[in-house]
């Protein structure tokens, strides 16, 4: 590892060297229910880096109640849990929460920080990183490492994903990143793991910020460019009663809907909800698109979504070779069998699930051979 | 109050095009503008201004061309502008920005008087990293919110509502204080002529270097940033499975996504939270 020289360093940062750094630290989100699932995912990155750089994973845990928490990080990978549960920790603010995780890092030293990307974490992170007087890199989507210098290479897409920025801080740590919630899966749960619960206590800072009130949006409401399913309608509907059928799709699915600029241009939906280069950029997991050409302007706006499903009645539409399954017919059935379907396997429960793959793999392999 | 507002003058990547052959960006003949996010952020400052009276100070730190984007914020209504512009400042990251725009905000209380409020769009369209506000924040030592959608004093506080993914909060924030104004939050106030003759005439606008500054070489610019950008790769086709089904009937339709959906690892899961918890 390069020595720093610390006369070069800017003297409002403490001249610290690299090989003072150990372990990788996920910042995990929590409250009394339970630790998020963005933070569950940040996980597998951790896990990743820190078997290439042959060190632990610890989780930090803050807030209040959350400490009974700490085992299910450790059923998902983390080595050590650090915990600060405190009353005064009771209210998220982002520079009070951002201060205790300032503190600790102080305390141990940690080489590789992750936070999950949601609207919390690139809130918070960027005041931990400069309070720190270290670098961070926002939204990233892979990581790598350089086993030499010990370097992490923060990958992030600038530009709707059509670039992608290897960012490294090689003399100073720790490397702080957020990385997108659903990129990474959450590491499988093992019962039978052990890691050591480390109870911290730290000095709460006082804040001038007072939490007045919080209301819990609907799932309607759910903007687009946060939801996790998406069902959107383009001009194919044929008018606005298309997205009634595609409210109640999106309703069984935990979704929202979005739709194409003729849609909206249409007045079939807000423009709020408009995907494409003109509206906004979505990364759900899942983006059903109902009625939609697939034009590149449009295409643009779902560029990182994780899974795309079409439904055109034109085998030739564009759309069919920029989605992951295709289905050709008339989407007004098609919708409507989705729903039935869904109803159908909610209530038989996640067994009936196997029946319905059987079914699909039989038929495939029968194709397969006559 | 006295506001200060903090803008961007970048490249309007809306107009950037995508040379697939080349699988580059192309840049050339792209104007500039201010950031389109950091508009909201003008106009709630200057809302707040018109309404508890004070001043707005529009503020950043870029090369000398960037004064066409403090004169459309002052055509707006803004009183002054503040460049902060050194060739020392080149290169430089978030962080390193970040100090001399918050360094900016202690000379401009030294010389203009106690600043109340910094203002920030949520995000740049040529980087995105919503770093800046929470950074200056942390240089300022004042409490911040992010995604801001307005704002108003209540009992001496800021009272402000801000949405994050599934909830809406209300907070009152004490000032001194930070706040990032979401995207699309409010509609800016378009230019005045009459503004525009002010600035003119007036020349509201003042420029610190880095002399004016005092600041150490090595905490700004390129020698004051951490991180360092190692490559730039370009990903022009995002890969997809393609494969096209024709159903027998509406009810195999279905039942065939269905299927790749559950055997997909990427949306098994999401599916079964959907639909059994
Ligand atoms: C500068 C610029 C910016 C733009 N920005 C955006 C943007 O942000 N977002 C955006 O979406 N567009 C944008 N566009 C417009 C874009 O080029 C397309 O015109 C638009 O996306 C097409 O919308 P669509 O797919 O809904 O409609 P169409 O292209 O008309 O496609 C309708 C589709 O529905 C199918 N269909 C018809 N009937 C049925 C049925 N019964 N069942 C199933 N399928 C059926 C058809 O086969 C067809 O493929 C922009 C254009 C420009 C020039």
């Amino acid at each position: 590892m390069p020595k720093v020289d610390c006369g070069k360093l800017c003297p409002e940062w403490p001249c610290e060297q690299p090989d003072e750094f150990k372990n990788v630290w996920v910042i995990t989100e929590a409250s009394e229910e339970g630790v998020s699932e963005a933070s569950l995912q940040m996980l597998t990155p951790a896990l990743e880096i820190a078997g290439k750089l042959g060190s632990k994973v610890v989780g930090v845990l803050i807030g209040y109640n959350v400490e009974r928490h700490a085992e299910t990080l450790i059923r998902h990978g983390a080595d050590e849990v650090i915990v600060v549960d405190s009353e005064d920790l009771k209210e998220y603010y982002p520079e009070v929460y951002g201060q205790v995780v300032v503190d600790l890092a102080r305390k141990y030293k940690p080489e590789v920080i992750l936070i999950a990307a949601t609207m919390r974490g690139r809130e918070m992170g960027p005041y931990i990183a400069n309070t720190l007087r270290a670098g961070i890199t926002a939204d990233c989507t892979d990581f790598d490492v350089d086993e030499k210098t010990r370097d992490v290479l923060l990958i992030r897409p600038p530009f709707a994903a059509i670039m992608l920025a290897y960012i490294k801080t090689p003399f100073r740590r720790p490397q702080i990143g957020t990385a997108r919630p659903n990129v990474f899966p959450v590491p499988p749960a093992d019962d039978t793991r052990k890691g050591e619960i480390i109870r911290e206590t730290v000095q709460v800072r006082k804040t001038r910020t007072r939490l007045v009130s919080r209301t819990i949006l609907k799932r309607e409401e759910i903007p687009i460019e946060k939801a996790e399913i998406i069902v959107s309608g383009g001009k194919g509907l044929g008018g606005p009663e298309g997205f009634k059928l595609l409210e109640e799709l999106a309703s069984i699915l935990g979704g929202v809907v979005a739709g194409s600029r003729k849609a909206v241009d249409a007045g079939w939906i807000s423009h709020e909800r408009q995907v494409g280069q003109t509206g906004k950029s979505v990364k759900p997991i899942l983006y059903i698109a109902v009625g939609i050409s697939g034009a590149a302007q449009h295409m643009i706006g779902v560029r990182e979504a994780t899974r795309i499903v079409a439904i055109n009645i034109d085998p030739e539409a564009p759309i069919f070779n920029q989605a992951d399954y295709g289905v050709i017919g008339d989407y007004k059935e098609i919708v409507e069998s989705l729903i039935e379907e869904l109803k159908k396997l909610k209530e038989a429960g996640p067994e009936a699930v196997d029946e319905l793959i059987k079914e699909y793999t039989i038929q495939e392999a029968a194709v397969q051979q006559g | 109050m006295r506001i200060v507002v903090g803008i961007k003058w970048v490249p309007n990547t809306q107009a950037v095009r995508f040379d697939p052959k080349t699988g580059t960006l192309i840049r050339t003949g792209v104007p500039a503008i201010v950031n389109p996010h950091d508009l909201p952020a003008a106009e709630l400052a200057l809302r707040l201004r018109d309404e508890y009276g004070g001043e707005v100070i529009v503020l950043t730190m870029a090369p000398p061309p960037a004064v066409q984007g403090l004169e459309h914020i002052l055509g707006m209504g803004a009183d002054k502008a503040v460049l902060l512009t050194d060739r020392a400042f080149a290169g430089a990251d978030t962080l390193a920005t970040s100090y001399v725009i918050a360094e900016g905000i202690r000379k401009i209380e030294r010389e203009i008087g106690k600043v109340d409020l910094a203002v920030f769009g949520q995000e740049t369209i040529d980087s995105s990293t919503a770093h800046i506000g929470a950074q200056v924040a942390s240089w300022l030592g004042w409490p911040y919110i992010y995604y801001v959608k307005n704002a108003k004093m209540v009992n001496g506080a800021l009272r402000v509502e801000r949405q994050l993914e599934n909830a809406v909060e209300t907070f009152d924030v004490g000032l001194p204080a930070v706040v990032s104004v979401a995207m699309k939050a409010l509609k800016a106030r378009p230019v005045r002529l009459s503004h525009k003759l002010r600035v003119k005439l007036e020349k509201p606008i003042i420029v610190w270097s880095n002399k004016d500054l005092g600041l150490d070489p090595r905490c700004v610019g390129l020698k004051g940033s951490p991180t360092i950008v190692s490559k730039v790769t370009y990903l022009p086709e995002v890969p997809r499975r393609k494969i096209v089904y024709k159903p027998k009937d509406p009810r195999d339709a279905a039942r065939w996504i269905l299927a790749q959906l559950f055997q997909d690892e990427k949306t098994r899961e999401a599916l079964h939270k959907a639909l059994w918890g």
